[in-house]
């Protein structure tokens, strides 16, 4: 069984966190990714502490499946062994930044002509138009223009983020799906493209729902409308955390043993809990304002007793997961998702594996991720260098070696 | 110009947001996307608000897409339903673990009826598992997931992102970067298969970057307000005029620009802080001279400032700033769509501009079953 990308070669010269996990992924699915780096290395190496070994603990996160070279992509040289690289290959990825590409001898125009089959996927902060095109992108600052700390936090008082690098890796999977839906294309109708996607590109588009609700409501209500306005939500408060939860299937019989044993007597005569808790939990219309009542109903039972007891009664009930919790609960070993890499230098770290299960392909972990410059030597020589011509790049510093 | 997956059909069973965000995203890539709905409608009818009595969710899940309406427990239905399977390409459905099989449209009877059809298993938790069962919506998952742990302010308890569709829309994305990879895969086989995914794994690899974190030190990374654990500075700061303004030093070359945006000439000097792993170390020493700084004048004028020297920056927007923001007019990304049943709406742009093969254009889907007739006398099923 073969990747779905096996066979393709992919050269990438993205750094820091959204190309580089779109690349990943695609060499889950088995694709050959050529990284190109600075001489002093993709950025992403320096995001730390913490670090395993030498290696930032985010680098090798992002970074399987690749071999790399080091290589000044603004002296010619490099510039040519890039060409003659991506000559051969099915694909390149950059993230550059608008016009910069052209500028180095690298734009789609340019490389066509070498190889019309190219498909090119580019990458940028804001968005290939607009005058905010050349101004490099970082996740709080995509985040806070692109609404999404509006989300979070309390109105006047300091912004909060998410902490999960959304604006980049959920960037990083519309370039993986952008160049497999390139590389389809072409495989169907013989020609390549240019594709581009952007950090706030995605951001907003996946906000999509409220720009919709915005627009026109019948009512100004839901939670695609008053997150701006709620306060933070941390679920339900129990004896020993929080949980989350929603009712809304029963029987009468049933829904008045609940609350009873809950001690909410006097909620089986509110018209909020109606309907088996529909509009009292989760998402419903009253869930907010009779919160407190539930949690006093909680107070004296631990996060795992809630959630049994909301099981028992047909409703849906997780506890607030921290992460040490997380990786010792039986259902994420189940899923498999956890996979131990063994790197030369930095030695056996953990990540998460590729999430999908295909039935008659495969997708899995292919190599470590590379130190600096590892495959050098290797790549340049596949393409036909002489031993003493790499020699003497590396002298001038058009390359690095390992 | 026909789009990338042109002659590509999509039977649609999906419900609320994960589903059916996967495969409009399909139709704006040139997908014919059938969705196929039991006559009492899908769960996103329920979901307020409303616009102009049609669900918000409903509406916007479900551009480029044709609605028809079946019983699948009524035979003659379901016969037709086996008939547009066989000339389908791809099947999507996100119901709990079983309940496809238990409508008698599990992978055997499709893939028998349709050998190259790609079909989609999606489930909130995983097939196997002891919460295999269970269904899950974005909150829940937010919850169990992890993804609220590292979220919230510096002293305070992890928080739910408010918006509740991230993690929803996140597995949409995986959906079709799956689905596109079978697509590739069965130009070279000739054959279907089929691919399963969950909303706990998308979201867990969402988090790969901060997880990285906690499985180098075994240590729970906590919520830091705006600020993160691997690059300094990368937060909000006050300015003068009590307004924020976010920025992000992620790349060496950016701390010298920073410096003289801030005239901070000491600080880029400082051997304590010349380097990232240096300013993340030293951060409590570094961030409050940076503060100080930051409220020496309003927002706007650090806006020029970092700007000018290229350090990634923003004001905190919200949407009435953002939408005719010539930024995001320019790249139509947030544009005006005119649909018949609801008058025109703001509306998110596509995630990806492809130069040659055109992605789109945004159609708007219509009302539960409109396009049953057309549909199935078109594929010759009346």
């Amino acid at each position: 069984m073969s990747g779905a990308l096996s066979g393709f070669t992919i050269v990438d010269l993205t750094q820091g966190l959204c190309g580089p996990f779109a690349s990943m992924r695609l060499g889950d699915a088995g694709a050959e990714i050529l990284k190109i780096e600075p001489l002093d290395g993709d950025f992403s190496r320096a995001m730390g502490p913490p670090f395993i070994g030498d290696e930032s603990a985010v680098f090798l996160s992002l970074n399987r499946n690749k071999q790399s070279i080091a290589l000044d992509i603004h002296k010619p040289e490099g510039q040519e062994i890039v060409r003659r690289l991506v000559t051969k290959a099915d694909v390149l990825l950059e993230d550059l930044g608008p016009g910069e590409a052209e500028k180095l001898g690298l734009g789609y125009e340019t490389l066509r002509t070498l190889n019309p089959k190219l498909v090119s996927c580019a990458i940028s902060a804001f968005g290939e138009d607009g005058p905010l095109r050349n101004l490099p992108g970082a996740e709080l600052v995509m985040q806070a223009m692109a609404d999404y700390t509006n989300s979070l936090g309390r109105i006047g008082e300091s912004p909060v983020r998410l902490g999960t690098d959304v604006a980049s890796l959920n960037t990083g999977v519309f370039a993986s799906q952008a160049v497999t839906a390139g590389l389809f294309h072409r495989v169907r109708k013989g020609e390549g493209q240019r594709v581009s996607v952007s950090m706030l590109g995605t951001l907003l588009h996946m906000r999509g729902i409220m720009w919709t609700a915005m627009t026109d409501p019948d009512d100004w209500y839901g939670f695609h409308l008053d997150h701006y306005i709620k306060p933070p939500d941390h679920g339900y408060k129990t004896k020993d955390g929080h949980v989350y939860f929603g009712l809304r299937r029963g029987n009468s019989e049933d829904w008045d043993r609940l609350l009873i044993s809950l001690g909410m007597v006097e909620s089986l005569s509110d018209p909020r809990f109606a309907g088996f808790g529909r509009d009292a939990t989760s998402i419903g219309r009253y869930a907010a304002e009779v919160k407190p009542i539930w949690e006093q109903g909680f107070k004296e039972m631990t996060n795992e007793e809630v959630v049994r007891l909301i099981h028992e009664f047909n409703g849906d009930a997780v506890p607030f997961m921290d992460y040490p919790a997380l990786f010792s609960h039986p259902q994420v070993q189940a899923l498999n998702v956890v996979q131990e890499i063994d790197h030369p230098t930095a030695g056996k770290f953990k990540t998460i594996g590729p999430v999908w299960r295909f039935s008659d392909t495969l997708a899995k972990i292919q190599s470590p991720p590379p130190t600096l410059g590892q495959h050098t030597d290797e790549i340049l020589n596949r393409l036909g260098l002489s031993t003493v011509e790499v020699q003497r790049l590396k002298t001038e510093k058009v390359i690095g070696g390992s | 110009m026909a789009g990338i997956l042109d002659g590509i059909r999509v039977f649609d069973l999906t419900i609320a947001a994960v589903g059916p965000w996967a495969s409009k995203l399909l139709g704006e890539l040139g997908a014919d996307v059938i969705k196929v709905e039991a006559p009492e409608g899908e769960l996103s009818h329920v979901i307020p608000p409303p616009i102009k009595g049609t669900a918000v969710l409903y509406i916007s899940a479900n551009f480029n897409k044709r609605h028809i309406v079946l019983d699948l427990k009524n035979e003659g239905d379901r016969a037709i339903a086996l008939k547009l399977i066989e000339k389908s390409d791809i099947f999507v459905q996100n119901m709990r673990p079983g309940a496809v099989e238990r409508l008698g449209l599990g992978y055997d009877v499709v893939s028998q009826v349709n050998p190259r059809i790609i079909f989609v298993a999606a489930s909130a938790y995983g097939r196997v598992g002891p919460m295999a069962k269970e269904a899950g919506i974005d909150p829940l998952l937010q919850a169990f997931s992890g993804w609220c742990s590292i979220t919230g302010p510096a002293s305070g308890d992890g928080e739910m992102f408010r918006h509740l569709a991230h993690l929803d829309i996140t597995t949409s994305t995986m959906i079709v970067e799956a689905v596109l990879q079978a697509l590739l895969a069965r130009e070279r086989t000739g054959k279907g298969q089929k691919l399963e995914i969950e909303m706990l794994a998308g979201a867990l690899s969402l988090q790969t970057s901060r997880l990285a974190e906690y499985f180098a030190t075994n240590e729970q990374p906590k919520p830091m307000g705006s600020a993160v654990t691997t690059t300094v500075p990368h937060q909000a700061f006050r300015c003068e005029d009590h307004q924020y303004i976010a920025v992000g030093v992620v790349s060496e070359d950016q701390w010298p620009r920073f410096c003289r945006a801030l005239k901070l000439d000491d600080l880029c000097s400082n051997p304590r802080f010349a380097t990232n792993p240096q300013r993340v170390k030293n951060r409590a020493e570094l961030i409050p001279l940076i503060e100080t700084r930051f409220h020496a004048k309003p927002a706007a004028w650090w806006a020029i400032r970092l700007t000018k020297e290229q350090v990634p920056n923003s004001r905190i927007m919200d949407f009435a700033v953002l939408r005719y923001h010539p930024q995001v007019v320019q790249n139509q990304q947030i544009v005006e769509l005119q649909t018949p049943h609801w008058g025109t709406l703001n509306v998110d742009g596509m995630p990806w501009k492809f130069e040659k093969t055109l992605a789109g254009p945004i159609r708007p889907g219509g009302l539960k079953g409109e396009h049953t007739d057309e549909v199935l006398r078109e594929l010759g099923l009346l």
